[in-house]
């Protein structure tokens, strides 16, 4: 390690495509870019996400909501966006080419007390927020003066927030399931933020413009008819947007004319001339479109930075990057206005512009989704155009260079691959990966697209898909998707499906005792017991019937917070960027965009598959234990029960993850029921429920609720990550290496997931060296691409340096590693999510 | 038909091009001191002994119930399995059975042709994306000579890629069989002078130097390893007259496609505890140094020869 710490950077400006940057050597250079600017930038960008909390976006919108409170909600709300964005600061830093920030300075978090502000001050009070042993990533400061200026303006919220409004309309059947309840499936993501998850539309962005779209919105205006009570409605929907339309006007105006001061003082003439050139891009993008690739993306950055002032909501997506910057890029080269390596640098420093912008989140929430910075911003690159060809270009490898050269876990990169791309674009995605960054993330068009089809979107739409957040494919620009709806424990249904109903824990301990067993109920239906089920068949029914259940539960549920959502924050000013709001008159959030979904994730398929196979095996077909003996032993906590623990654990029983069909049929019929129950069902703001199967990181949330299970899990510990094998504390499930994970995971009907599947590999940098290990990867790609596998990912680093890296943080600073649809500083992770990422099984060949 | 496997490992990518399953067969007649695969020298399965896996007498003894020896040679201290008594164990392996998490495991179990082949075969895609296919490997392959032409004919038959690797220590007319159904050979020289490779390997080279000129004659692809035993096989003399006899004997046939310089490195450790035997070699080299194999590169290079180090079947770009 302390060798690879030395490596110096060799990047070139322009890389070649089979550029070796090294084999898991991330985070272990120093001036990782060829552009001394950009070096210079990073200099002066911290690699982690802490920082400090500034009030000033939440006083400045609580006086405008006092003084438009006569308004209709949406127009006041609209207002408010304009004081925010006209009032608070804006902000220009040295050596940057591409200018905006959330009206904080880097790395520091604006408050949005439409979403709650009594956790914050709550935090700030009980020493929370701040660096603590609750509290040791992700941590921000706030001065004195905040914290009385957030005190002060408490009561005007009250009763105002998503989750203040949720409480009194959600059911004890509902509440008992939930994160509230005993944690089967977790609601919290949208309730103390706003829903995001989406991209853009870039063409209206880049093709029409604000003014552009001013004009669409006041055609539209002009055509309704006022005394139709539906049009009425519409037109107050319309006015808002243009109020919202006309603030990002003029949000960007304030950084033309801040760039002009600048230039004004400046001494230097090199950047004195940078400066003009921010100045008048900023102008031509503030209502007209980007002539050149620089102010194009300008305008990209911009239309991400509203939006996330406008609402905090996770994975707002940069859509496809390569595709929509590419007419700029050639026209400008082809004009020689501009060099491929100026393009290189500007594609660097938005990604770092990206980096620098952050979000406050509760101290419980940081540990689900630690080190996630703003969240979620993915962009994509590669795959086929809309007219089925493919879209590889020049962007493609620069912006797959750029990753390489700043070595910050933005933008969350998503490559699209297909049976059709070229050799050289699957060479310098695995030479990335090959670093060790965890980046890109690799998603297949040719289950993707169909997936997407048959679930309602035309097929142009569908292929030009672009990734959001961590997994979700995307109608980009077109859709309101809520991807990450929440997280559904099917772990937790077989353990009520084979015990009555009932947690194995149960005990008048556990705090819902008293609404619960304490009564006389249980948690869930009982569909019966393994200690009296006669034949295996009944153990699928009872999964079957409960699942059903909870499905229910938490549907009803996740359609309460959307209609919350719908009545406490409409989102004008997205509405505007959208295909669909305008046109129909119809906020984003209700139903506005052409395309709306709600997307909840399985999580635990392996944990499910080894369960079921395991009881098959053991009680129905050995008889080796009898299912009352395999339950005693689990409500044991398999104490007393070694030999049992260890034989369930070993390879004698069938696992998921090793090309057994035994095993892996269980997996499938595990997630394939939950699909069943998801997909289809109507969403509160029009469209239906897709279902997902991944946990980023959740599997460890997940399992910290659960006792322990049938597949030799002990309590608390991690449920199966994503689509992956089951990997106990006793030993990993999986045995077979990467071919059988990839035959096993590729037997599940991915295609059922519209909200997206992933699967995690973890490989030793020695198993990926040279150009055997290189082109490996590449078979192992096209291989899971051909199978229809629809999305992986990949973790470079060896066992070793991570154990180290746990000892020693201070030597590992940079180090970054794969979670789960993102990548974080290792260092920074709470233990649990470390320890369970050194878990996963460490493939080599 | 049946044959006693050691080992199948998928997605090796070392032994032959692109993505491979690779079948390690039991038997070897040669006795190399560095060897590092001690559990596929005996032609039948053994009991390899990991106590740190045991999960205790108390908890579990299956063993000592299987044992039809009644326990003897099984020893415990603290309840946990400390060693297995050779003497007294006849490798019968019934301990093994309910051993789960390996403690007391089966170095090498008989498998049927149609078993090993399943395994092969799921990884179809994934060779005719990286032009892979299957190896046999060992032990010595030839050992089991019948076995090992079963399950090259089947690969044949199902158009997958073959590749063997082999010390050639065997009969002409035993390889001859082999030879149609191969793609690819791998093999290697260790020692040219003949009383060195009795003392390190424990045989003569005559057949072995014989069989590799023939196998050369036939143009079939072909790699030539060297293992790089510092003191061993790296003196000048040892090289020139191995640099010659490639040049002399093997070059000619057109099939060398690389020869590879395997650095010695003391693997097998923990196998040659697991199956009571001492590490044979007395006083271990070190690792020759990347400075080392430097030299050595340039030397075979200068002799004309297409080297590398390492097993990557491909030569520079």
């Amino acid at each position: 390690m302390s060798e690879a710490k030395r490596v110096s950077s060799i990047a070139e400006k322009v890389e070649p495509y089979d550029k070796v940057w090294g084999v898991g050597a991330s985070g272990f250079v120093t001036d990782p870019s060829p552009f001394e600017r950009i070096n210079l930038i990073l200099d002066d960008t911290e690699r982690t996400t802490n920082g400090e909390v500034i009030a000033d976006r939440a006083l400045v919108l609580t006086e405008a909501y006092k003084k438009y409170r006569a308004e209709p909600h949406i127009i006041k709300v609209a207002k408010a966006m304009a004081e925010v964005l006209h009032r608070c600061p804006v902000y220009i830093y040295d050596h940057e080419l591409v200018v905006g920030t959330l009206q904080v300075t880097k790395k520091n978090a604006p408050v949005f007390p439409e979403f709650g502000l009594n956790w914050l001050i709550g935090e700030m009070e009980d020493g929370l927020l701040g660096y603590s042993e609750n509290r040791t990533h992700d941590y921000f400061t706030h001065t004195q003066e905040t914290y009385e200026a957030l005190k002060g303006i408490q009561a005007d919220w009250m009763g105002e927030s998503v989750d203040e409004r949720l409480t009194p309309i959600l059911t004890e059947d509902e509440i008992k399931g939930s994160h509230m309840g005993k944690g089967l499936f977790l609601c919290n993501a949208y309730i103390f933020c706003g829903a995001g998850h989406l991209g853009v539309n870039y063409d209206r962005l880049l093709h029409m413009g604000f003014g552009g779209i001013h004009d669409e919105i006041e055609a539209k205006m002009a055509e309704l008819d006022e005394s139709k009570p539906e049009d009425a409605k519409k037109m107050i929907n319309l006015k808002a947007d243009l109020i919202a339309n006309e603030a990002c006007t003029d949000f960007i105006l304030r950084h033309a004319n801040l760039a002009l001061e600048m230039a004004d003082k400046e001494s230097d003439q090199t950047r004195r001339q940078e400066l003009l050139q921010i100045a008048e891009n900023c102008s031509a993008v503030a209502r007209g479109v980007p002539q050149t690739f620089w102010q194009a993306i300008q305008a990209v950055h911009f239309a991400n930075t509203l939006v996330l002032i406008e609402s905090n909501g996770h994975s707002i997506s940069y859509g496809r990057f390569d595709q929509y910057m590419y007419p700029f890029y050639r026209r400008d080269i082809d004009a020689g206005v501009i060099t491929r390596e100026q393009c290189q640098e500007l594609i660097e420093n938005f990604n770092i512009k990206i980096w620098d912008m952050n979000k406050v989140r509760d101290h419980v929430s940081i540990n689900i989704f630690a080190n996630g910075g703003i969240g979620g911003p993915c962009l994509t690159v590669g795959g086929i155009k809309q007219d089925g060809t493919d879209g590889t270009n020049d962007l493609t490898f620069m912006m797959l260079d750029a990753v390489a050269h700043t070595r910050i876990p933005c933008p969350w990169t998503a490559v699209r691959l297909h049976a059709g791309t070229p050799r050289k674009l699957l060479v310098k995605v695995a030479n990335l990966i090959r670093l060790g960054l965890g980046e890109p993330k690799i998603f297949n068009d040719d289950v993707t697209i169909p997936s997407m089809v048959a679930n309602g979107r035309t097929l142009e739409d569908a292929r030009d898909y672009q990734v959001v957040g961590c997994v979700e494919p995307d109608a980009t620009g077109k859709e309101y998707g809520w991807h990450d709806a929440a997280y559904f424990n099917i772990n937790k249904v077989l353990e009520l499906a084979i015990n009555g109903g009932r947690c194995m824990e149960c005990s008048a301990e556990c705090p819902r005792y008293a609404k619960c067993v304490g009564v006389g109920k249980q948690l869930g239906p009982n569909t019966g017991s393994l200690e009296t089920f006669t034949d295996f068949q009944q153990v699928l029914d009872s999964y079957d019937k409960q699942m059903a259940y909870w499905c229910g539960k938490m549907i009803a549920m996740l359609n309460k917070v959307d209609l919350i959502h719908q009545e406490v924050k409409p989102l004008p000013l997205l509405s505007g960027l959208m295909e669909g709001p305008v046109e129909k008159g119809v906020d984003i959030t209700q139903g506005g965009a052409k395309y709306n979904f709600s997307g909840p994730q399985g999580v635990g398929v392996g944990s499910v598959g080894d369960g079921l196979a395991t009881i098959r095996q053991l009680v129905f077909e050995e008889k080796k234990v009898t299912g009352k003996e395999l339950l005693e032993a689990v409500r044991a906590n398999w104490v007393g029960h070694e030999k049992l623990y260890a034989y369930i654990n070993s390879d004698r029983v069938h696992h998921y993850g090793n090309d057994d069909d035994y095993a892996d049929q269980y997996a499938k019929f595990g997630l394939e029921t939950y699909c069943k129950y998801i997909n289809g069902a109507p969403t509160a703001h029009g469209g239906h429920f897709e279902a997902g199967a991944y946990s980023v990181a959740v599997n460890v949330a997940l399992g910290m609720s659960q006792h322990a299970s049938i597949e030799g899990r002990k309590a608390w510990e991690p449920i199966s990550d994503c689509m992956g094998a089951v990997h106990t504390l006793c030993c990993p499930h999986d045995v077979k290496g990467p071919s059988a994970i990839c035959n096993s995971v590729t037997k599940l009907d991915h295609s059922l997931c519209g909200n997206g599947t992933l699967l995690n590999w973890k490989f030793s940098p020695s198993a990926l060296e040279g150009d055997a290990g290189r082109d490996s990867l590449i078979a192992l790609m096209e291989t899971y691409i051909q199978r229809k596998g629809m999305h992986s990912q990949f973790t470079v680093a060896s066992r070793d340096s991570l154990l180290e890296a746990q000892k020693n943080p201070k030597d590992y600073r940079d180090l970054l590693v794969r979670v789960a649809g993102y990548s974080a500083y290792f260092v920074e992770l709470s233990r649990e999510l470390q320890d369970d990422i050194i878990g996963r099984t460490e493939l080599s060949f | 038909m049946t044959g006693i496997v050691a080992n199948i490992q998928r997605y090796t990518i070392h032994d032959g091009p692109g993505v491979r399953t690779e079948i390690f067969l039991k038997g070897c007649p040669l006795r190399c001191k560095w060897c590092s695969n001690p559990e596929t020298i005996s032609p039948r399965p053994e009991l390899g002994v990991y106590p740190t896996k045991c999960i205790g007498e108390n908890a579990c003894g299956s063993c000592k119930v299987a044992c039809p020896e009644d326990g003897k040679p099984l020893r415990f201290r603290d309840g946990k399995l400390e060693t297995v008594d050779r003497t007294a164990c006849t490798d019968c392996l019934a301990c093994t059975a309910d051993c789960f998490l390996g403690a007391l495991k089966p170095w090498g179990m008989e498998m049927t042709v149609e078993q090993v082949m399943a395994e092969v075969l799921a990884d179809r895609t994934l060779y005719q994306k990286s032009g892979g296919g299957m190896t046999l490997s060992g032990g010595e392959v030839t050992v089991q000579a019948d076995f090992a032409r079963a399950l090259l004919e089947t690969a044949k038959r199902e158009g997958i890629h073959t590749c063997v690797e082999s010390a050639l220590f065997c009969r002409w007319e035993t390889l001859e069989r082999l030879l149609p159904l191969c793609d690819f050979f791998i093999t290697d020289v260790k020692l040219m002078d003949a009383a060195a490779h009795r003392q390190w390997c424990g045989v003569d080279n005559g057949l072995i130097l014989e069989n590799l000129t023939k196998l050369a004659g036939t143009g079939l692809p072909l790699v030539v390893r060297i293992p790089v035993v510092p003191g061993v096989n790296d003196g000048e003399e040892n090289l020139r007259a191995t640099a010659a006899f490639l040049k002399e004997n093997i070059v000619s046939g057109g099939g060398l496609q690389q020869v590879q310089l395997l650095p010695y490195r003391r693997l097998g450790e923990e196998k040659y505890a697991s199956l009571g035997r001492e590490y044979p070699l007395e006083e271990p080299p070190q690792s020759p140094t990347d400075e080392r194999l430097r030299e050595l590169t340039a030397f075979f290079k200068a002799e004309g020869l297409p080297v590398a180090v390492g097993a990557g079947t491909k030569t520079e770009e």
